[in-house]
């Protein structure tokens, strides 16, 4: 897909988003609109190794989504690509197949994910299994920056570069925003890129919501066969796409009414 | 048979197993042993030591198990199981990934150094963790068998390994049946008062009957739970009805076996008295030998023999 077609698919995926939320009566809406373009980007624009008839198939690349309270939007673009019907959306916490925060049993989840903190560690361990196996796989791992406060982290950060795992891509959501309010004024993360380069990382800063900016640090990633591991940190929009709910941490989680939902779902079928 | 450390016991099998099945991998959270080095010049590349970082232990564990490995994470007792609770909840018990904790530190194995390194809650902890298997050494029959067992179910265990040198229990049935139904009748009058315990402790209890049979004549059931969980209640049963007294000891503040064997006599309607010895719901600060540490606590041989006795003597 080109980028105007990906632009699309996002639009597309926002509102399977939007409708899955108001169906389930609350969800991390906020934060699944914010990482739309990476998943599309890695999923629909030909990065990822991955086989939807075939979730376990063996050479795929992996993807954790550690910050797993967004798992909607993966479970959209899951669905998207026939991993499980889309029916399963509009069943998001009720009952069905999908629950708010990923595990294994939904098809092309690779590993439980909620606990923040945990997710870039569990992709360490996959790509220093694939470099001690000699395979080409890649693993993929999407964390919050919110998450970035907890120290297994920054355990995993250490390791993973004085291991010089070139095969692993940490990507953050930095949309800057937590439950309560701003990153930087409840505890500051700045200067971040700094401290993902004192641990020994590859960072590459982009737009999150721009394809050119994803293509190009999926490249920068992928072109390395040695030396470090990859950090994207993703500068993003919390609640991308719905003017409303764009930069208002209100919207990290909770219900929304049918009169916002006509309006978000108006807004994002205009563009 | 002279006597063996654990930790041996247990890194020389791994050893054996790890030479012919290219899957197993060593993380160490900078800790050591002498038998844990020929792991580590044999196979340089499986064994890692990952510093003092326990949560990123686990979660590359889990990585590598992900990835086909079977891995085997090494440290003291208070590090990697409170202190990565949560992570081998979710990282490896909710995904019945083959990683499997190796456990050094059990009770006051780390009889200087306090609280802080004690392992008196590990056990009541990791039992909480659905689907987790809990395995104690007691001895290098059991202690080697452990390794097998883990490397054939390729399911998540907590296993402790003693740093004691300990002699082999002499048990009455074979180690296949042993490990099997995850206890070993080491005397079985099959009525009066049964003694129960776990790991180190159990060689205390086997001293106590042998010089309780000889002074006074007693003959007391004893029995090794080496598997603190799952339980198996059919075979349990099997092994306890017969008695009127069961006295269950633990190193731990509070009895898991005691707790799941009262659950068992509870749920079938046993008439069987059971008391319970633990080190109870108190800090114990003082540093000294593991000795000087049960003979501070509730865990004193000389407490025990006595409460046998009396016991004993009421019962018969």
């Amino acid at each position: 897909m080109d980028p105007s077609q990906l632009g699309d698919k996002s639009r597309e995926i926002r509102i399977e988003i939007l409708k899955a939320v108001h169906a389930a009566g609350k969800g991390h809406i906020g934060g699944a609109f914010s990482i739309v373009e990476i998943l599309v980007s890695l999923y629909h624009g030909g990065i990822l190794k991955f086989d939807a008839k075939n979730p376990k198939w063996k050479d795929r690349d992996r993807f954790i989504l550690s910050k797993g309270h967004t798992g909607i939007a993966l479970y959209a673009v899951l669905a998207d690509l026939g991993y499980f019907p889309k029916e399963e959306l509009n069943m998001l916490n009720q009952g069905g197949l999908l629950g708010e925060h990923p595990d294994p049993r939904i098809p092309g989840i690779e590993v439980i994910s909620g606990s923040l903190g945990h997710g870039l560690s569990i992709g360490t361990g996959m790509a220093l299994a694939d470099k001690m196996d000699k395979t080409s796989r890649k693993t993929y791992v999407l964390m919050g920056d919110g998450e970035c406060y907890e120290g297994s982290v920054w355990e995993a950060a250490m390791f993973a570069a004085h291991h010089k795992l070139h095969n692993l891509c940490g990507i953050v959501d930095r949309n800057k925003l937590i439950t309560h309010g701003s990153t930087e004024s409840i505890n500051r993360l700045e200067p971040f890129r700094d401290k993902w380069e004192a641990f020994g990382w590859e960072v590459i800063e982009i737009n999150a919501h721009d394809f050119n900016d994803l293509e190009k640090a999926w490249g920068t990633f992928s072109a390395k066969d040695e030396g470090k591991p990859s950090m994207i940190i993703a500068n993003s929009v919390k609640g991308k796409g719905v003017s409303f709910m764009e930069n208002k941490a209100i919207w990290h989680h909770g219900g929304i009414d049918d009169a916002k939902f006509k309006l978000a779902f108006a807004e994002l079928e205009a563009k | 048979m002279s006597k063996v450390d654990m930790r041996d016991a247990f890194f020389e099998r791994l050893v054996e197993v790890a030479r012919k099945d290219e899957r197993v991998i060593v993380l160490s959270a900078d800790h050591g042993a002498f038998a844990l080095e020929k792991f580590q010049e044999e196979m340089p590349d499986r064994y890692i030591n990952m510093g003092i970082a326990e949560q990123n232990m686990v979660g590359v564990a889990a990585g590598l198990a992900a990835s086909g490995k079977i891995v085997f994470i090494y440290g003291i007792t208070p590090f990697v199981s409170l202190r990565v609770l949560e992570h081998l909840t979710i990282d490896v018990a909710a995904m019945q990934l083959p990683v499997n904790v190796i456990s050094v530190g059990a009770g006051f194995t780390y009889s200087t150094d306090g609280p802080t390194h004690q392992g008196l809650q590990d056990v009541a902890a990791i039992s909480t963790i659905p689907g987790m298997t809990i395995l104690n050494s007691s001895d290098p029959i059991n202690t080697r068998a452990f390794v097998d067992l883990a490397i054939k179910t390729e399911k998540p265990h907590y296993i402790r390994i003693e740093k004691e040198k300990l002699l082999p229990l002499k048990r009455l049935e074979s180690v296949q049946t042993v490990i099997g139904k995850g206890f070993s009748v080491l005397a079985e009058p099959k009525k009066g008062v049964l003694l129960i315990s776990t790991g180190y402790l159990i060689h205390q209890f086997v001293e106590i009957g042998e010089a309780l049979c000889k002074d006074y004549d007693f003959n007391l059931g004893i029995i090794d739970i080496h598997q603190l969980k799952p339980i198996y209640e059919i075979e349990i049963m099997r092994a306890i009805a017969n008695y009127s007294i069961i006295m269950i000891f633990e190193e731990a503040y509070s009895s898991l076996i005691g707790s799941e064997i009262s659950k068992i006599i509870t749920k079938n309607n046993l008439s069987i008295k059971t008391i319970i010895v633990d080190t109870g719901d108190s800090f114990n600060f003082m540093g000294g030998s593991r000795d000087q540490m049960y003979e501070s606590s509730e865990i004193s041989m000389l407490k025990n023999m006595e409460l046998v006795i009396e016991v004993f003597k009421e019962n018969s």
